[in-house]
């Protein structure tokens, strides 16, 4: 996916060895535009340079404690200079439900494992960048649990924000098992742009969605 | 992970039991007791009859009352057992061993003393108590004079200084600050109970043939003077209450940090260690790190696991198998899961001949997704290589054919191999248990699996029930 428009990357992480790995890895692709090892330090620099897209670890020191969920709540309502909101992409070594679905419900726009490869970090980086969100197969896994989607639950209107649709469901699934979005998408005769569609609204029924199951379950599965 | 090395201080120094077990500290088990448990505690600790011991304490009781004294004063120094392990922590028998420490830590609740060792305590007290009486009425009408009017507040105050004193047994810190309600209730009305008791024996004690208002005049008088003492001493008290809370603060974080460095010296060093030798073999060493990763991740995250006998379980522990047998990394996500039953275990097997297909054949990377819900159970292992065609494998390759799709069928399930644009998917699905358990799982026909793919069918609507396994396919594990 050649995109030739550059675009601005803050890197959030505590451990330096990690920054400079990512760096070197993605560094070409896209204008990385600043980093910072904790919580203080991260909502100064976003504040101060605005970029499209910030890399943020789940787990940093100061704030409140709550790590990468602090710098979301200090950055709440930033734009970009074209006018864009900063987005968020989430980056964990953790695999623990409560922190994902936690940076998710305080506006991140996606997950990704620290074990992803240097291309398909670039392109979900790309594609928070033009406002889509990116589920890693883990994420999707995480919603079909905490939607009980898996159990058979489905939606009977698409406004519905506490259940998946029918074809929210199919799309999680997929991506669950390893499906890029344009597999997906040939898979159920859409095209990509619906693909990015369901995603969006499935983070936007994560966020929104006031399902009391959904902070159970996150409480009382650790893992997954 | 097998280690190389052995941990320094537990190879050469502390080597395990059998050599410091000669004799075990003194302390009072809470099994097999009769009273308070001393004599079952000192007749294990020099290594004589039980029996010996207990009849010993009583003849020593008869002519000056040696006997409950050293009884009494052995039960106040000596702390209360649980298997050899004292009540906070300490292990009697082998004290250097950092797992014990750990484990004791963990250790539940004491049990509750048996229906028949309350019944012997109960008999015990009121036998001594009519013994008391008796010797008492015997002396009176012997002549002697017992002095009844010292001698019953007396008494009185003995009762209720056992009451009271006999919460230290099993009213420990835990019970006392403690996370059930009930006991310390109760435990707190034994003491007020006892403290009255002790009270009025010894009011009646001091007031002997007194009016009352000299005893309103002594009543004021120890009054003033115990505000006073209470005024005096009530900042050291608290200032002790404090250090001793902290103390034990301190201990539990101690316990912990113990357990911490022993996990991670037992596998993360170990595994640096490892890698620092192997640096110039980066396979070996991305291997090593992974399952390294998966070990922490997996101690750090899961906690003790109750049984390893979930469907999900089994086939994450087949991933992580193939992982390390061919050092390809496999995504696994899973949703829901269920008791590993029959159909359960064909799964796990198929999925693991799934993953070897696709690891030897195909291309990373390698993923795996398990969905148990009300309509069954669906697992993808997905592969992105060249692909390859069912029909195109020849009839004497049995992998496929006979480890995946005729064990699925075998077992009241479906295999399905598909060809991708960029690789192979293989799709197992298995009927929900309640309906596969109803027949003998290798003798039945193969059932029509309900709606497989999602892709070859429409979204399956199905009924919200919560997804209960059975608990009879648990056996089966």
């Amino acid at each position: 996916m050649p995109d030739p428009q550059p675009v601005d990357v803050v890197l959030v992480d505590d451990h330096r060895m990690f920054r400079s790995g990512v760096r070197a890895e993605i560094g070409d692709a896209l204008n990385i535009v600043g980093e910072a090892p904790d919580v203080d330090s991260a909502v100064a620099l976003i504040r101060q340079t605005r970029p499209a897209v910030v890399l943020l670890d789940v787990h940093l020191p100061g704030g409140n404690g709550n790590g990468g969920v602090d710098v979301l709540l200090g950055c709440r309502g930033l734009e970009t200079e074209g006018g864009q909101p900063v987005r968020f992409l989430a980056l964990s070594v953790s695999d623990s439900a409560e922190d994902v679905i936690a940076v998710i419900r305080a506006g991140a726009r996606g997950y990704v494992t620290k074990t992803i490869s240097a291309a398909d970090l670039t392109r979900a980086i790309r594609r928070v960048a033009d406002g889509d969100a990116v589920f890693s197969p883990r994420l999707a896994g995480f919603v079909l649990d905490a939607f009980g989607a898996a159990a058979g639950e489905i939606a009977e209107v698409d406004e519905e924000l506490d259940r998946l649709s029918a074809r929210e469901r199919e799309v999680m699934r997929l991506i669950a098992r390893g499906y890029q979005y344009k597999e997906v998408a040939k898979e159920l005769f859409i095209s990509v742009k619906t693909v990015e569609t369901h995603v969006s609204s499935v983070l936007r029924k994560l966020q929104l969605s006031s399902r009391h199951e959904l902070t159970a379950w996150a409480m009382g599965r650790r893992l997954l | 992970m097998p280690t190389p090395y052995e941990r320094p201080a537990a190879s050469t120094e502390a080597g395990p039991g059998p050599r410091r077990a000669t004799r075990r500290t003194f302390g009072r088990p809470t099994e097999g007791k009769v009273i308070a448990g001393v004599a079952a505690g000192l007749a294990e600790h020099l290594g004589w009859s039980v029996r010996l011991v207990r009849i010993g304490f009583v003849l020593l009781c008869f002519p000056t009352g040696a006997g409950l004294v050293a009884y009494v004063f052995l039960w106040a120094l000596s702390p209360q057992t649980v298997d050899g392990v004292t009540r906070d922590g300490r292990r009697l028998a082998d004290p250097a061993d950092a797992e014990s420490v750990a484990r004791a830590g963990t250790e539940p609740g004491v049990p509750e003393p048996s229906e028949g060792e309350r019944d012997a305590t109960r008999i015990l007290l009121i036998g001594g108590a009519l013994l008391v009486v008796g010797l008492v009425v015997a002396a009176q009408s012997a002549g002697l004079n017992a002095r009844l009017g010292i001698l019953l507040p007396l008494l009185v105050v003995a009762v209720g200084a056992v009451i009271a004193w006999s919460q230290l047994d099993d009213a420990e810190r835990g019970r006392w600050l403690g996370s059930s309600e009930g006991p310390r209730r109760f435990s707190v009305a034994r003491l007020a109970f006892g403290g009255v008791l002790a009270l009025t024996g010894l009011v009646i004690l001091a007031t002997r043939g007194r009016s009352l208002a000299a005893i309103w005049d002594i009543g004021a008088a120890v009054l003033a003077v115990l505000a006073g003492v209470v005024l005096v001493a009530a900042p050291w008290g608290l200032r002790l209450w404090a250090d001793l809370r902290h103390e034990q603060a301190e201990r539990v974080r101690a316990t912990e940090r113990a357990d911490i460095a022993a996990h991670l010296h037992d596998s993360v060093l170990q595994t640096l260690a490892l890698i620092q030798r192997k640096a110039g073999d980066p396979g070996a060493v991305t291997q090593l790190a992974r399952a390294q990763e998966r070990e922490l991740r997996s101690w750090l995250y899961a906690g003790p696991t109750g049984s390893d006998a979930t469907l999900a379980a089994a086939v994450a522990e087949v991933a992580h198998d193939v992982e390390d047998l061919h050092g390809t990394p496999i995504e696994l996500v899973a949703t829901g899961d269920r008791p590993l039953d029959d159909g359960g275990q064909a799964l796990v097997r198929a999925v693991r001949e799934s993953l070897l297909n696709a690891v030897r054949h195909g291309a990373p990377p390698v993923s795996v997704y398990l969905e148990v819900g009300p309509t069954g159970v669906e697992a993808f292992v997905r592969d992105h290589g060249p692909g390859f065609d069912l029909d195109g494998v020849p009839e004497d390759r049995l992998g496929v054919r006979h480890s995946v799709l005729g064990r699925m069928e075998r077992h009241g399930g479906a295999a399905k191999v598909r060809r991708l644009e960029h690789g192979t998917e293989v799709a197992l699905t298995l009927p929900p248990p309640a309906q596969h358990a109803a027949g003998d799982a290798t003798t039945v026909a193969p059932t029509p699996p309900p709606p497989t793919s999602p892709a070859a069918t429409s979204p399956t609507p199905a009924s919200p029930t919560p997804t209960t396994a059975p608990e009879e396919t648990r056996e089966h594990a």
